[in-house]
């Protein structure tokens, strides 16, 4: 009876492990690993001439292309030096919001996590035209500092830059960032707080002692959870950029699109992928994540 | 409008009767060709955002009220391209100037039977040539209009007389050039006198330089029209590569607008419509194109859009003063004085579009 039942259990278990992790794996084995695989496909094809799942004899042309553009390799350097700033300033500034809401709101903390939430129910692109509409030539700030008599044209210097690309991601990704963070410092054994007072330690130094160094993994993760997708990012550019705003996204949307040439748009793609990883593996070399999650 | 319905009906009644004389000569099996009232079916249109309006198949619509038309939306030529290519299963699509041989280089588009289109006769040689590929009909030109600058009239009010104010410095910050290489190449073709069909390295590196300038002057870069008649509504462009759809929903909310003649002349694009190769649903997709060219389908356009018809006998009707001026009808030159858009070789897409890439990708 005992070895049967040990041996159902064991089978129940194997068949719990592929309940749970099967449906996920295949749906990202089809929806993200196979779409990259044919995106690095794609970018050793000559050019799109001929069917889409067609043999092709292998290139490295498009990469030739585009390490001959220096304008697009400048771009991504640009990207990501941009994506750094907006991840680090958006974890400044999420910080203080996660550590409120972990440790001073008390009660009233899933109050005020909701509020955080709501800007998740609208749709991304309102929020987007929503600072269209505060930057704007005519937009709330102008109209204010005119009517203050603070200026008497316009800024147009507040819309269609990088500077508005920045400001406005960094205001997209706050609510995100926080949650990681806000995870990470609600382990934290509210005890640890307790003996640091008993020993002497003034707030300040609890917080430079135990706080901060318990919740970095949240902040790291908030970090790369920020990093990552803005080095691509295209639709905030497009929409506040301006002429001079585009990120490297653009360029790589441009050539799936407009261009119709997915093979150089491939090509851009992976490069960006690759730095990207290249960049994230030395970041955890430096800092040693698994450390941290110890 | 009444006796229009039933002239079209008359007409759809000799078709039938024709057809039916046709097959029987034909001597296959007698045929039996529902009344177009009662033909069922259904089709799907590649089209794009705003033609989908019952307005723009109205024709079609009151003859075959019992057939389904399902549209599916395509952002740009690029778009409506890439979908095809990947396998949309769209019976008809809309492509514009420039797009045509892609279609039939990469064996997506069936030759048209132009004798089954009773609506033919009314569409002149010129354009029906435009359809043309390697000699065949694939395409039936459908909308024509015109590019040319937009501007505001209130803030630049000596006028627009070139091409060349799209990048002229004392317009800083309220340009805005439409997000397209080709566009620009044809833009600066007309500026510098560059032969279009012919674009050397040197003059793709001078049109890139001229661009990365332009920036400047640009203020953003539209790709859809709502996004341009919002920046002009706004008074942050004054002046703006624009299609005369974008003048005619601003002049018609009252705004100080006008679309302006240029000396290099005005670029022209004409709409066409390709069956998709394979479809099923041939019949049908003749019907629906012999009715898109029909009068009342091809009034609102005129009326709506401010774009023109290949149907003469729709423009022929027009009386209003500011169509007739938008349309050069007066003109007898007006298509001499035209330039309209060539077809765009894969090599050229290519390089076109990877110029402008580089134009924003320029610091």
């Amino acid at each position: 009876m005992g070895e049967g039942w040990r041996g159902g259990r064991g089978l129940d278990q194997r068949a719990t492990f592929w309940f749970i992790y099967l449906p996920p794996l295949i749906w990202l084995g089809i929806f993200f690993a196979l779409p990259v695989l044919l995106m690095a496909a794609f970018s050793f094809r000559p050019d799109m001439r001929g069917d889409f799942l067609q043999l092709w004899t292998p290139t490295l042309d498009q990469y030739a292309s585009v390490a001959s553009t220096i304008s697009y390799l400048r771009l991504l350097k640009d990207s990501i030096i941009i994506a750094l700033g907006i991840g680090v300033a958006t974890v400044v500034l999420a910080y203080p919001l996660a550590y409120f809401l972990a440790l001073r709101a008390g009660s009233r903390a899933g109050f005020y996590l909701v509020l955080l939430l709501v800007p998740f129910w609208t749709s991304y692109l309102l929020r987007v035209m929503a600072w269209k509409i505060l930057l704007g030539t005519e937009g709330v700030i102008n109209s204010l500092l005119i009517y203050l008599n603070v200026i008497h044209e316009p800024l147009t210097a507040l819309l269609y830059n990088r500077a508005a690309v920045i400001l406005t991601l960094i205001y997209v990704w706050i609510p995100f960032a926080a949650l990681p963070i806000l995870a990470a410092l609600q382990r934290i054994d509210p005890i640890l707080f307790e003996a640091a007072a008993d020993l002497g330690a003034r707030p300040l130094r609890q917080f430079t002692r135990i706080t901060l160094p318990l919740s970095l993994p949240g902040v790291f993760a908030a970090f790369f959870m920020v990093f990552i997708p803005t080095v691509g990012e295209y639709v905030t550019p497009l929409l506040v950029g301006g002429s001079r705003g585009f990120l490297y996204g653009n360029i790589i949307q441009d050539f799936f699109t407009k261009a119709s040439n997915w093979p150089l748009g491939s090509a851009l793609s992976m490069i960006m992928l690759a730095t990207t990883m290249i960049l994230v593996l030395l970041a955890t070399r430096l800092i040693d994540l698994r450390q941290l999650f110890e | 409008m009444k006796s229009k319905r039933s002239m079209l009906f008359k007409t759809q009644g000799w078709m039938v009767a024709f057809v039916l004389l046709l097959s029987a000569c034909g001597g296959g099996a007698p045929a039996t060709e529902v009344p177009p009232a009662e033909q069922t079916g259904s089709l799907t249109v590649l089209e794009w955002a705003g033609y989908d309006a019952e307005d723009f198949w109205v024709d079609f619509k009151n003859t075959y009220p019992k057939v389904t038309v399902n549209f599916e939306i395509g952002a740009s030529d690029a778009d409506i391209f890439n979908k095809m290519k990947a396998g949309d299963q769209a019976d008809i699509f809309h492509p514009y100037s420039g797009w045509l041989q892609f279609y039939v280089d990469e064996g997506l588009v069936e030759e048209i039977d132009t004798s089954k289109l009773a609506n033919w006769d009314k569409v002149p040689d010129s354009y029906k040539k435009l359809g043309q590929i390697n000699g065949k009909q694939y395409f039936i030109p459908w909308d024509i209009g015109f590019s040319s600058i937009l501007y505001r009239t209130d803030k630049i009010p000596e006028g627009v007389d070139s091409w060349a104010v799209l990048t002229d410095p004392k317009y800083k910050g309220h340009i805005s050039m439409w997000d397209d290489g080709p566009g620009a190449v044809t833009v600066s073709a007309y500026i510098h006198g560059y032969d279009e069909t012919n674009i050397t390295a040197d003059q793709l590196a001078a049109i890139k330089d001229e661009w990365i300038t332009q920036r400047n002057v640009n203020l953003f870069y539209w790709s859809g029209e709502p996004e341009l008649q919002e920046g002009i509504r706004s008074g942050d462009i004054w002046a703006a590569y624009a299609w005369q759809g974008s003048y005619a929903v601003l002049l018609g909310e009252g705004l100080p607008v006008a679309y302006a003649n240029p000396k290099e002349g005005r670029n022209s694009w004409v709409g066409f419509y390709g069956i998709r190769k394979g479809t099923p649903n041939m019949n049908l997709a003749l019907k629906f194109l012999n009715e898109k060219l029909a009068e009342a389908t091809g009034t609102n356009v005129v009326n709506e859009f401010y774009y023109g018809d290949v149907n003469q006998d729709v423009m022929k009707s027009v009386t209003d003063p500011m169509l007739i001026d938008i349309f050069g009808l007066k003109d007898p030159d007006i298509l001499e004085k035209t330039n309209f858009t060539p077809n765009l070789t894969a090599e050229q897409r290519d390089a076109w579009t990877a110029m402008w890439a580089e134009v924003k990708a320029a610091p």
